[in-house]
């Protein structure tokens, strides 16, 4: 039986219906549920998004005000149970600002994700990406299903997607737990010098960080967004790229994206690590 | 109605009744109001006046321009299902397992509010778009911007570099919120926008036809009893008169219009879009028929006398019932303001309470937001009379037709001297240097600083994105269908010649269209110019319909010889200040085409080494208006190339098919900047990530300049040929009897060469064009 996969629908979130189809085609069952939906009875899924957009638009913060929602209570309960809980940009916004990315939850840990830097303009920044995984793919729910130093290409979008920290040894410990499960990098893997391989100046590069266990993760970019082999761009360097220019059918076309790999990591998560 | 003790006393001579217009606060000249006390036989009231006002400001009521737009425009087809006239045009795209798939498309102007408050008055652009082609029950697939600054290095480059920046920022700020993606768009610099900057705006949405939701009272009202319930924003005094505004000059008083400017929430607007689909799946689900309509201009006064009318009925509306920011509010303002993110929905009474639940309770609308919500405020009548209360009394009763009819002006059009009539000689001293300036003209150099501010990717459906190709490509979920959007313009050539500048905007926007393979289904125009009372003004305005009219006559789409509708549009007129600057004639013609299977498409980027090169469309005489006399500071001088539109069409025909049937490797216009600037972008590649060089011939046969054969802007295309694809490219060429050229091929090196016979005329490397044409834009906005 399929995963079933709880889309957590905040005000003003914007990237639901894409991702429950993103994640359908990755072989799961999504279902888009309201934030107060009492009778939904969240506990029966197998896992959890917090989609992308502008949850209560970005009041106080990014995330602020949807990390206060009682159904936040919910999920914190299920993520200590092992479920995946994953959040992509807005939604990563609420997992740092509820504190279950890095966690432990309840525990207010010092992570921020602050306005981007290093372009040489402020504002809003959407443009294609490569990211690689981290030194232990196995580990995390959005890259176990990766190979070691795969590259993949992938769109953000978003004003406030670095990870940074007040804290200077905090990068330190989640580098060394391995916990920085998604980096920028160049298109050939390597280590990037300065924008926009690096699109916001995330410290150590950082695109994706988990909690110790790995079932929950906040990604800055959008695996949704390149799910499907037609949202490659045509020009991008890469091996994506090149698919995406020589392939001449639609079914080609509709085949799995970059973006894919990222999804069914969160699927066979689930099933190496049945509740 | 009984004489109100509301009612406005219009007695006395011209100057007491211009008097008294103007202490009530409403634009109306005494002659208007005159009209008006004849219409209804009586004074009006306060809120009448701004009634009249707004319903007969030129924005709303196309008073000048409606009758030459009726007269040259095709709108009708056999894929259009609702033509101008209502919120946005309906035309088929395609059948797919029985699911007839419609698209939906508004374009309209938000060029004052825009220069007052840039980013207030481009966000409300795109907040009022999108709003229009939601409320036809389409969901928004996509947002197109269309924006003329004026001179970022003139005497208001200070003005002009902080309203470009507020434009876009408002943009993005808000279709990157509502998550819409942006599908394309383009940019000029000129000074003669130095005073009025331009913003068109473009929403494109998709439905199923069954889904279509008609903005008037159904005819079901006959039968049993419907509620008008108005949803969103609490009503306050923004935008009011907000269409008055965008129907007179700006002057220095015109920063005193900001309050005319409406306030936008695009947060509030993306909850209320799920709210409605959650209300629109239960219509379908119940299948009973309801009216649904978007608040803009002339606020809830203008949507229940549209709404109604439209159906045949007339309304009580109770103005006390709406929803109100604050108490101590006018009549006339809660009746005329313009606020934001609000709808009106026409729906069965016995269905009243289960919309109020949707909005108010499930998607807790006053929760989320202070003072929205849905409320009932009146009932639709079978006595076709609007008749508004306030607190108990009669503010406002009137005939439905009455408001909504409007007024009509003959205006005089004076042809103005044809342009220049006489070819110039144009003489490039370094040929070099000329290639990088034209490069790095701000119309033709990389958008990429204004489209990576915006979100293209949002809902996922991109194909190509902004910057890939000349088309955007968007598809819909589960099927082969792709739309292709382009929106094009050139003040350069319209300020040159009215009527052939419209021409070559139109085959422009065909031809964007072709080098993705698509076929053309609709067109839409925006159509910008000064103060249509100036003959000259009008006689430009006459020219530029006649002439998109002449060229969707003629350019027919692909595989059919029907015309290509012009489903939707606006006029904006009076785009000029007090300081007498007119802005040049600025037609801008969104067009959208339709594929069967999006798969064909690719990128105008020249892919690989080896392939051969096509060029299609004869090079020709005729400088004026290119961006080279442009870049030689001679803009203005010269006349523009002779356009043969039975030829454009052979063209666009010839390449939409080989594109179709997946024969081209890389395809892309020759526009702006002529064959040089054309053949430089596809080394260059779409975003700058071109890896691939080029080694072309050009025949200067036809006693043409160098000049003219590398920068004239006579339409044509360049495409990219496998080998072995040459023998069908052939084959279809003769099919359409198509004019072109094998040129040369592609080369391993990053780098530009064009010949003449033997002779090197150009060699560039791709770095150095890369550097003069990638910056310019942050250059002008910064």
């Amino acid at each position: 039986m399929k995963p079933r996969i709880c889309i957590v629908q905040f005000p003003g979130v914007n990237c639901e219906y894409e991702t429950a189809r993103a994640l359908d085609a990755a072989g799961m069952d999504a279902s888009v549920v309201r934030w107060n939906r009492a009778d939904a009875a969240i506990e029966d899924f197998d896992g959890f998004v917090l989609p992308g957009g502008f949850s209560y638009e970005d009041r106080v913060r990014g995330g602020a005000i949807a990390a206060g929602e009682d159904i936040m209570a919910v999920l914190m309960e299920q993520a200590a149970r092992g479920k995946p809980v994953v959040g992509i940009c807005n939604g990563a916004q609420v997992l740092v600002e509820s504190g279950l990315v890095p966690g432990p939850a309840g525990q207010r840990i010092d992570l921020a994700l602050a306005p981007n830097k290093g372009m040489g303009r402020d504002g809003y920044y959407a443009n294609w990406v490569f990211v690689t995984p981290g030194p232990e793919p196995a580990r995390c729910v959005l890259t176990c299903d990766l190979e070691p130093e795969e590259v993949l290409p992938i769109p953000i979008a978003h004003c406030q997607g670095r990870f940074t920290s007040s804290d200077p040894g905090l990068f330190e410990r989640l580098d060394g737990d391995g916990r920085i499960v998604l980096r920028y990098c160049r298109p050939d893997g390597g280590t990037p010098k300065g924008f926009p391989d690096d699109p916001n100046g995330s410290v150590k590069f950082a695109a994706a960080i988990s909690n110790t266990d790995g079932n929950v993760a906040a990604v800055m970019p959008h695996p949704e967004r390149g799910a499907w082999l037609r949202q490659v761009p045509v020009d991008l360097a890469g091996p994506w790229s090149e698919t995406r220019s020589s392939v001449r059918t639609w079914k080609d076309m509709e085949g799995a994206g970059p973006g894919v790999r990222i999804l069914r990591s969160i699927r066979r998560y689930i099933e190496e690590h049945k509740v | 109605m009984k004489k109100s003790t509301m009612a406005v006393q219009l007695k006395g001579s011209e100057a007491e009744v211009a008097g008294t217009l103007k202490s009530v606060g409403v634009d109306l000249s005494p002659e208007e109001a005159h009209r008006i006390k004849e219409l209804i036989g009586r004074d009006p009231t306060v809120v009448e006046l701004f009634i009249f006002d707004i319903m007969w400001s030129e924005h709303c009521s196309y008073k000048s321009s409606k009758h030459i737009l009726k007269r040259y425009l095709p709108t009708e087809g056999s894929r259009v299902i609702l033509g101008p006239g209502e919120d946005a045009g309906v035309v088929r795209l395609a059948e797919v397992d029985g699911e007839r798939y419609v698209l939906v498309v508004a374009h309209e102007s938000h060029n004052h509010p825009s220069q007052i408050l840039p980013v207030e008055g481009a966000a409300t652009g795109i907040g009022g778009i999108v709003r229009d082609v939601y409320c036809m029950g389409a969901d928004v697939v996509g947002v197109m911007d269309a924006l003329r600054f004026g001179d970022p290095d003139g005497p208001n480059a200070e003005t002009v570099r902080e309203i470009a920046a507020g434009v876009v920022r408002g943009i993005w700020e808000y279709g990157n919120a509502l998550g819409v993606p942006n599908v394309g768009g383009d940019v000029f610099f000129d000074r003669r926008y130095d005073d009025n900057c331009l913003v068109n705006v473009i929403a494109l949405g998709v439905a199923k036809e069954e889904e279509i939701i008609r903005s008037r009272v159904p005819a079901e009202a006959r039968d049993e009893p419907y509620d008008l319930i108005l949803v969103g924003k609490p009503t306050d005094r923004s935008g009011l008169g907000g269409a008055t505004m965008a129907s007179r000059v700006l002057d220095e008083g015109s920063m005193a219009d900001i309050g005319a400017v409406q306030i936008h929430d695009p947060f509030l607007k993306r909850v209320l879009t799920v709210a409605t689909a959650a209300v629109l799946a239960e219509v379908a689900k119940r299948k009973i028929s309801i009216g649904f309509k978007d608040l803009g201009a002339g606020g809830i006064a203008c949507v229940v006398s549209e709404i109604v009318d439209r159906g045949g009925f007339g309304a009580v509306i109770h103005l006390d019932r709406c929803h109100l920011a604050f108490e101590d509010i006018e009549p006339h303002a809660v009746a005329c303001s313009e606020t934001q993110e609000r709808y009106c929905l026409a729906v069965p009474s016995h269905f009243t309470e289960a919309v109020l639940r949707i909005y108010n309770d499930d998607f807790e609308l006053p929760h989320i937001y202070r003072g929205a919500r849905a409320s009932v405020i009146g009932e639709v009548t079978a006595r076709r009379d609007v008749v508004m209360y306030w607190k108990g009394r009669v503010v406002a009763d009137l005939p439905a037709s009455t408001i909504t009819e409007g007024i009509s002006y003959d205006r005089e059009a004076a042809s103005r001297p044809a342009g220049p009539s006489e070819h110039v000689r144009v003489e490039v001293k370094n040929l070099k240097r000329t290639c990088l300036d034209v490069l790095g003209t701000t119309s033709i150099a990389s958008k990429h600083y204004i489209y990576r501010h915006y979100d293209s990717e949002v809902k996922g459906l991109s194909v190509l994105k902004p910057g890939e190709a000349d088309a955007c490509v968007i598809s819909i979920p589960g099927t082969k269908i792709g739309i292709a959007t382009s929106v094009d313009g050139n003040p350069r050539y319209s300020s040159l010649d009215a009527y052939r500048g419209a021409l070559m905007t139109v085959c422009e926007g065909l031809r964007n269209i072709a080098c993705v393979g698509a076929v053309p289904i609709a067109l839409t125009d925006c159509l910008n110019f000064g103060n249509p009372e100036e003959p000259r003004v009008f006689g430009d305005f006459t020219e530029t319909v006649k002439a998109i009219g002449e060229a969707a006559k003629t350019l027919s789409a692909y595989g059919t010889d029907e015309p290509i509708p012009v489903v939707s549009g606006n006029v904006s007129f009076y785009n000029e200040s007090s300081r007498g600057t007119a802005i040049p004639p600025s037609p801008v013609v969104g067009c959208y085409g339709v594929l069967e299977d999006y798969s064909v498409v690719s990128s105008l980027t020249f892919k690989e080494p080896g392939n051969l090169v096509l060029l299609v469309g004869r090079r020709k005489r005729g400088l004026g208006g290119s961006a080279l006399m442009a870049v030689m500071g001679r803009d203005g001088e010269g006349r523009l190339p002779d356009i043969d539109l039975e030829e454009e069409k052979r063209g666009i025909h010839a390449v939409t098919e080989i594109v179709r049937c997946g024969l081209a490797r890389a395809c892309h216009d020759i526009g702006e900047g002529g064959f040089f600037t054309a053949i430089a972008e596809m080394v260059l590649g779409g975003w700058g990530t071109g890896r691939t060089g080029v080694d072309v011939s050009v025949d200067l046969g036809d006693g043409l300049a160098a000049e003219e054969a590398l920068f004239g802007e006579a339409g044509g295309f360049l495409l990219e040929i496998r080998p072995g694809a040459w023998e069908r490219v052939e084959h279809v060429l003769e099919k359409y009897r198509a004019c072109a050229w094998r040129i040369g091929k592609t080369v391993p090196g990053h780098v530009l060469v064009i010949r003449k016979g033997d002779e090197e005329v150009i060699r560039l490397e791709a770095s150095e064009m890369h550097q003069a044409w990638i910056g310019s834009i942050e250059k002008a906005m910064r």
